[in-house]
Formats: structure tokens, C-alpha cells, sequence
């Protein structure tokens, strides 16, 4: 395999967890405690666009190897991790009066009810979209690429998505709001912003992202339980690497530890007898070194 | 431990709280639902022995915790790892399908497995326990996964996912013990049908106490020991000038240093100190099980411990027994539950259709898949504990009771006398009982 092949396939899980570690990042920025729901979370909108897609099926054309209905089914499933989100942030972490430690222990309950009903509710197997496997782009492969329309698919919504939120932050009223309370809560508050309302649009938002990173990492693998705790380390990893807080910081540690896993297989080309299996522990021991010598990462508290 | 010790001399519980009341009769329910179990024959003696030995496991594990987050206050997501660590470092010494050493003495691998728990404890803890409490989570659960990822792969050294099989028992090489079991009669409880004319009629008994029953019996024997040492240790330390240390740390850890202490090396003592526990608990459940697999190091067993110390209250070593029980409840109570409620709603006799009406189909659907999937309803059950816990009762069922107070000034000779006394401790938990101290 060529190294053109590997950053291919790093752009494409790369966007998977810059999706998600935006979200952390602004949960983790306004909210203030260590969500680890967060990787139930894009399990959650897995099943949403999952099913949904059951439903809608093939409607309409196709575009990059996928129905209409699947990206009817994502933008489902984006909606349901966002309302899910939101209501276990009503239900469970507003009443509560326990400092971050206590919401982060929290958050391993809701983490663990999430995957329990999703469990409950569709099985412990692992599932596929119903969409046609692809073939590699011949175009590419002369190159040694091998990337498939659906690789595209997702790298472009992804981009998509990063873009719209980069706009959103920087361009509308909410975005100034929300960087204002990432900022400084309270002094966003005296200048007069609701900052409950910011609140629960950040939930809105960062969830939402996670969901649509479930979806595409659905796509990617394939939809089981376990697919976001498994992934959950990794996106904390992308998080801390670029700085706890800040989305752009975000951006760029999920896409620097989206490279870094898939480069792996370097490792044994160049003769360093680390195997693949080891990708997620290298993302993991990258994190405790960052922690160390960096704890605010790479854009630190400044970058959003 | 002095809940029950105290039970007969006072009969109605007066000088209890509600939640030490709640907790007795919750054990004694759970202790009576056992022996009911083992009476009429629904639950084996052996199989009993090994709840026992469990619960005892949990116990230590629990422990070890309440040394690093209810003493210290650092958040350790790696349990697991240090308790798969004792049972891997027995089993690879002890198993004869160890890929490296085999076939040594349990006692050996008890030595080896605590030794290597505390060097990999210092290896994690000096990059770590610098870190601010939230990033400790991440950062430890994080390399417990790492730990996890090496003994699942390194297949010659540790047999990858296949496990260890053919541990030998703990007490292998020992003069008398290692013999018990074989030594023991078997014992042959006959069958006894007990019948109340017009009333009912039960089987009793009916079983044989072979040599498992005598290992098993020799297991919880074991278990003892090492939760009866390591109580009294706990509790000689946090009394201790070191104790306060600690929990001055966790009450403000800047106050700590603003008074000259190396709150580094404090936080490290306790993270180490907890760490071998956990392995102690580790290398039990290695001779308890005879067989070891990557499974073990699963994350969700460290959030087991969790429960438990957060549900007996953090720092509270009395709670941590109880949560221990809890767990215990929790994990082999769905199970049991599981293959005891029938498969479908019950319809109390009446014919199936008949109560498509009243039943709506929904119900009946849940209730189906709930009783046939006791893995994901424990899971949920885990999960929705940890989120009631922390609703309503955050500082456990059993908070630890005057640990700021110098034991002596509470040691009256009166206990009980005056049940009004409050003391609120520095993170907020409150006791309110008087009497004695039992942290």
C-alpha cells in the first residue's frame, strides 16, 4: 500500500472524528465536565439514520453511491442525537448540583443507559446500511488509492458540515454568543445573553455533529452497540490534542489523530514491529504525552 | 462489619440512621433470599461459596478504589487494568498453559502480581497524577485500554484472547491446605420433603459437599483474610497523620501545598497503595475462577467498582462492603432473574387472548425483551444506579461518618447518647449520628 493510500484513508476516518470531537469539545467548553456519553451519542443517531433509512429506503436518485434517502436518513438521525441530548441534559445534568467530577461520573450512567436500550431495542449484532458495497474509483486506483465514492461521500459531508459550523461561529449572532460564553460565562451573562438558551443550542449543535458522525462511522463499519464507547477514547484523544475547548482546536486534533491511526501500518513498513492493533493504543499514549507536556493542547484556551 | 456487630445489643436499630437501617435490612433480605436459595435446594452450596468469594472480591476492589477517590480524591478509570494485572501476573506464573513461566507456586505469583501492579501503578501515576483531576479520568481509563490492547495481542506472552486455563488453586504447595478439600469427607445432605397438610409442601436440601464445596469453602476462607487485612490496614491509615494528608488533598489540594506538603508524592503513595489492592483482588479471583481472558480487563468492570463506591458512599470503607454487596446483587441477581421469570408476560392462568385487550401488545414486547436479554438490563441497571445515585444520594448511602473529627473526641463511653450531632465534613457529606466512628 502506498502512503497516498493511507492519507486517503486517514482524511476519510478523520472526518469521522473531527465531527465528533467538535462536539465534545463544545459540550466539554460550555457545560464544563468530561461527557463521556458523547461516544453513545453518535451510536444513538447510527440507529436513528439506521432506521430511518429502513423506511425511506431508495428514495429518489442516488449521488456518490448513495439514495437520496440516506442523507433524508442521516439528517433524521443527526435530529434524534441532538433531541436525545438535549433531554437527558434536562432530565439528568440541570438538576444536579455536583460540580464537573459528579457530571462526569454522570455521564457514564447515561452512557451505559444509552447503549443498554439501544441493546434492548435492536440486538447486540452488528448491522449494515442497506446500501450497495462499491467498488474503488478506478480514476484513483492508478495512483494506488483505493477509495470509494462512499469515502467521498463522507469527507465531503463532513467538510460540509465544518464549513457550516465555522460560518455559524463566526458570522451569526448565536456563534458570537456561544463563543462569548465558551469564553467567559458569567461576563457573557451580565452583557445580557441567555446563556441557558446558548446552553442548550450548544447541546443542540455538538450533539448533533456526534450524531452525524455516528452515521457516517456506520457507514464506514458498520452500526453495533458498541461502535461509539469503542471510539470514545479516540475522540477524547483528538480533543486533548487540540485543546480542550476550542472547535478549532478540535478540528485539527481529530484530523492530525485521524491520520496518525491510519498510518500505522508506516510503522511496520519501515520496520518497527508495531502491529495495527495498536493504532487506538498510539492515539491513547499520544494523549498522555500531549497532557503532559501541553495540557492545553494545541490551540489552547484561546483558539475559539 | 459493626452494623451487624451491633444489631443484637440494640434490637430495634435505635441508634441508626435511616440509611444504616435501609442497609442492614437490605443485607439481612439479601442474606435470607440466599439461604432460602440454598434450603430448598434453587441455589448449590458450591455455587453460593462463589457469590461469596465474588462479593469479597468486589469488597477489595472496592477498597483499593476508596484509597485512591474517597481518600485521595483521584479519579482512577483503570481498575480493571490493575486487577486484571494480579490475576494475569498469578495465572502466568502459576497456570500450566502459561506461555512463559507455569506451573510455580500461587503464593509466588500473589508476590509477583502485587509487585508488578505497584510498578505499573508508578509508571502510570508519574505522568498522570500531575494532571487535573478530570484528565486523570481520561488519560487512565485511556491507558488501562492500552494495557488491555497489549494482552489481547501479545499472544506469546499471554495467549492473547484464549486466557489462562489451569490455575491452580491458591493454596497449591501449602502443607495441610493443599489437601483440604481432597482430605474432607463427602458429605450427603438427604432430601427432606417437609409437608404442612392442606398448605404446601416443600423439598429440602438434597445436596452432596464434595471437594468443591470444601475448595470453595477454603476460597472464602481466603477472601477473609485479605478484606480482614486490608480493613484493618485502611483504617489504621486513614487515621493516620498520613490519612489526614490525604484527605486534606481532596478536600483542597492548593490548601494541602499552602501547608508544605508534597501533595505529589501523597497522591501517589494512595494511587499505588490502591493500585495493589485491586491486584490483591486481582490474583483471588485468578485462583477463585482458574481461568483468566483479555475479558477481564473489560472497562465496564472498572465501573462496576465504581458503583460500588459511589453507591457505599465515597471514602466510607463500611460502604464500600456495601456496594460490594450490591454489585454482587446487581450482576448475578440478572442473571438469576433472567432464567427465573418466564419468558413472556405472565398471564396469571387466563387464556392469551383473552387479554389482547387489556395487555397492549407493547407491554408485552418489552417485557419479552428485557427477560431475554439480562446482559443489556443489567447494563441499564448499571446505568440508571449510577445516574440515581448521583441524583439523589451523591454522597452514598453510607457517607463516612466524622472523618474530620480526631477519633478520640468521638470514642465517648456512651454511643448513641447524642444521635442530634451533625458534623459536615469538608466535601459537603454530613453524618448524623453520634456514637462511634467506624471510619
Amino acid at each position: 500500500m502506498s502512503v497516498l493510500e493511507y492519507i486517503a484513508n486517514g482524511l476519510v476516518f478523520s472526518s469521522i472524528i473531527v465531527l465528533a470531537s467538535i462536539g465534545l469539545s463544545l459540550v466539554y467548553s460550555i457545560a464544563d465536565f468530561a461527557n463521556f456519553a458523547h461516544g453513545d451519542t453518535m451510536t444513538v443517531g447510527a440507529y436513528g439514520t439506521l432506521v430511518t433509512f429502513g423506511f425511506v429506503g431508495g428514495l429518489g436518485g442516488t449521488v456518490l453511491g448513495l439514495p437520496y434517502g440516506f442523507f433524508v436518513a442521516l439528517v433524521v438521525g443527526i435530529v434524534v442525537a441532538a433531541v436525545v441530548a438535549v433531554v437527558t441534559q434536562r432530565l439528568v445534568y440541570e438538576p444536579l448540583d455536583i460540580g464537573s467530577i459528579g457530571l462526569l461520573i454522570t455521564s457514564i450512567g447515561v452512557a451505559f443507559v444509552y447503549r443498554a436500550l439501544v441493546r434492548l431495542g435492536f440486538g447486540a449484532d452488528p448491522r449494515e446500511y442497506a446500501v450497495e458495497l462499491q467498488r474503488p474509483i478506478e480514476a484513483l486506483v492508478p495512483y494506488g488509492i483505493r477509495m470509494t465514492v462512499h469515502d467521498v461521500a463522507i469527507v465531503g459531508s463532513a467538510a460540509l458540515l465544518v464549513t457550516g459550523l465555522h460560518l455559524l461561529l463566526q458570522y451569526t449572532d448565536l456563534g458570537r454568543k456561544m463563543r462569548a460564553m465558551a469564553d467567559n460565562p458569567d461576563l457573557a451573562r451580565v452583557s445580557g445573553i441567555r446563556t441557558g438558551r446558548i446552553r442548550i443550542w450548544t447541546w443542540l449543535i455538538g450533539a448533533g455533529l456526534a450524531g452525524a458522525g455516528g452515521g457516517f462511522l456506520g457507514l464506514y463499519n458498520n452500526v453495533g452497540p458498541r461502535m461509539g464507547f469503542d471510539i470514545l477514547l479516540v475522540v477524547f484523544a483528538a480533543v486533548i490534542l487540540g485543546g480542550i475547548g476550542s472547535v478549532y482546536g478540535a478540528m485539527l486534533g481529530g484530523l492530525l489523530i485521524g491520520m496518525i491511526d491510519q498510518m500505522t501500518p508506516i510503522l511496520g513498513d519501515v520496520g518497527i514491529p508495531i502491529g495495527t492493533e495498536y493504532s487506538y493504543a498510539i492515539a491513547f499514549v499520544i494523549m498522555v504525552a500531549v497532557l503532559l507536556v501541553r495540557p492545553t493542547g494545541i490551540a489552547g484556551e484561546a483558539g475559539s | 462489619m459493626s452494623v451487624t456487630d451491633r444489631l443484637p445489643r440494640t434490637g430495634l436499630l435505635d441508634g441508626y440512621t435511616r440509611a444504616e437501617r435501609g442497609v442492614v435490612g437490605f443485607v439481612v433480605l439479601l442474606m435470607l433470599l440466599l439461604v432460602y436459595g440454598l434450603v430448598t435446594g434453587g441455589l448449590g452450596p458450591t455455587y453460593f461459596l462463589y457469590l461469596i468469594g465474588l462479593v469479597g472480591m468486589y469488597v477489595l476492589l472496592s477498597f483499593g478504589l476508596n484509597a485512591q477517590w474517597g481518600y485521595t480524591g483521584l479519579i482512577n478509570f483503570s481498575v480493571a487494568a490493575f486487577f486484571g494485572i494480579g490475576a494475569y501476573g498469578t495465572a502466568l506464573l502459576s497456570a500450566d498453559s502459561s506461555p512463559i513461566a507455569g506451573n510455580m507456586l500461587p503464593v509466588v505469583g500473589l508476590f509477583v502480581g502485587l509487585v508488578v501492579a505497584a510498578v505499573v501503578a508508578l509508571v502510570i501515576g508519574v505522568p498522570t497524577l500531575r494532571l487535573r483531576t478530570d484528565y486523570l479520568a481520561i488519560a487512565s481509563l485511556g491507558l488501562a485500554e492500552v494495557i488491555r490492547i497489549l494482552v489481547q495481542n501479545q499472544r506469546n506472552y499471554t495467549n492473547g484472547s484464549a486466557g489462562l486455563r489451569g490455575i491452580p488453586g491458591f493454596f497449591e504447595g501449602w502443607p495441610v491446605l493443599e489437601t483440604f478439600p481432597q482430605a474432607m469427607p463427602t458429605l450427603i445432605v438427604e432430601r427432606l420433603t417437609l409437608t404442612v397438610p392442606f398448605l404446601f409442601e416443600v423439598d429440602l436440601f438434597g445436596f452432596r459437599l464434595g471437594q468443591s464445596f470444601w475448595q470453595g469453602l477454603l476460597n472464602v476462607s481466603l477472601v477473609l483474610v485479605f478484606v480482614g487485612v486490608t480493613y484493618a490496614m485502611l483504617r489504621r491509615v486513614h487515621r493516620s497523620p498520613w490519612g489526614r494528608v490525604l484527605r486534606t488533598i481532596r478536600a483542597d489540594e492548593d490548601l494541602a501545598e499552602a501547608l508544605g506538603k508534597d501533595t505529589y508524592r501523597f497522591k501517589m503513595q494512595s494511587f499505588v497503595l490502591g493500585s495493589v489492592i485491586m491486584a490483591l483482588a486481582g490474583v483471588f479471583y485468578a485462583h477463585l475462577n482458574l481461568y483468566v481472558s483479555p475479558g477481564d480487563f473489560e472497562p465496564i468492570n472498572t465501573f462496576y467498582v465504581w458503583i460500588a463506591v459511589i453507591l457505599g458512599g465515597s471514602g466510607s470503607n463500611r460502604g464500600a462492603m456495601f456496594g460490594g454487596f450490591v454489585v454482587i446483587a446487581i450482576r448475578e441477581g440478572t442473571r438469576f432473574l433472567g432464567d427465573l421469570l418466564p419468558a413472556a408476560f405472565p398471564t396469571l392462568g387466563i387464556p392469551f387472548t383473552d387479554l389482547v385487550v387489556s395487555f397492549p401488545a407493547l407491554v408485552e414486547n418489552t417485557y419479552a425483551t428485557v427477560v431475554s436479554n439480562f446482559a443489556s438490563t443489567r447494563l441499564l441497571a448499571v446505568g440508571l444506579l449510577i445516574i440515581l445515585v448521583m441524583r439523589f444520594r451523591p454522597e452514598g448511602v453510607l457517607p463516612p461518618q466524622r472523618e474530620l473529627i480526631w477519633p478520640e473526641a468521638t470514642e465517648g463511653p456512651d454511643p448513641g447518647s447524642d444521635p442530634g450531632t451533625k458534623a459536615v465534613s469538608a466535601d459537603g457529606s454530613g453524618a448524623s449520628r453520634g456514637g462511634q466512628t467506624d471510619e
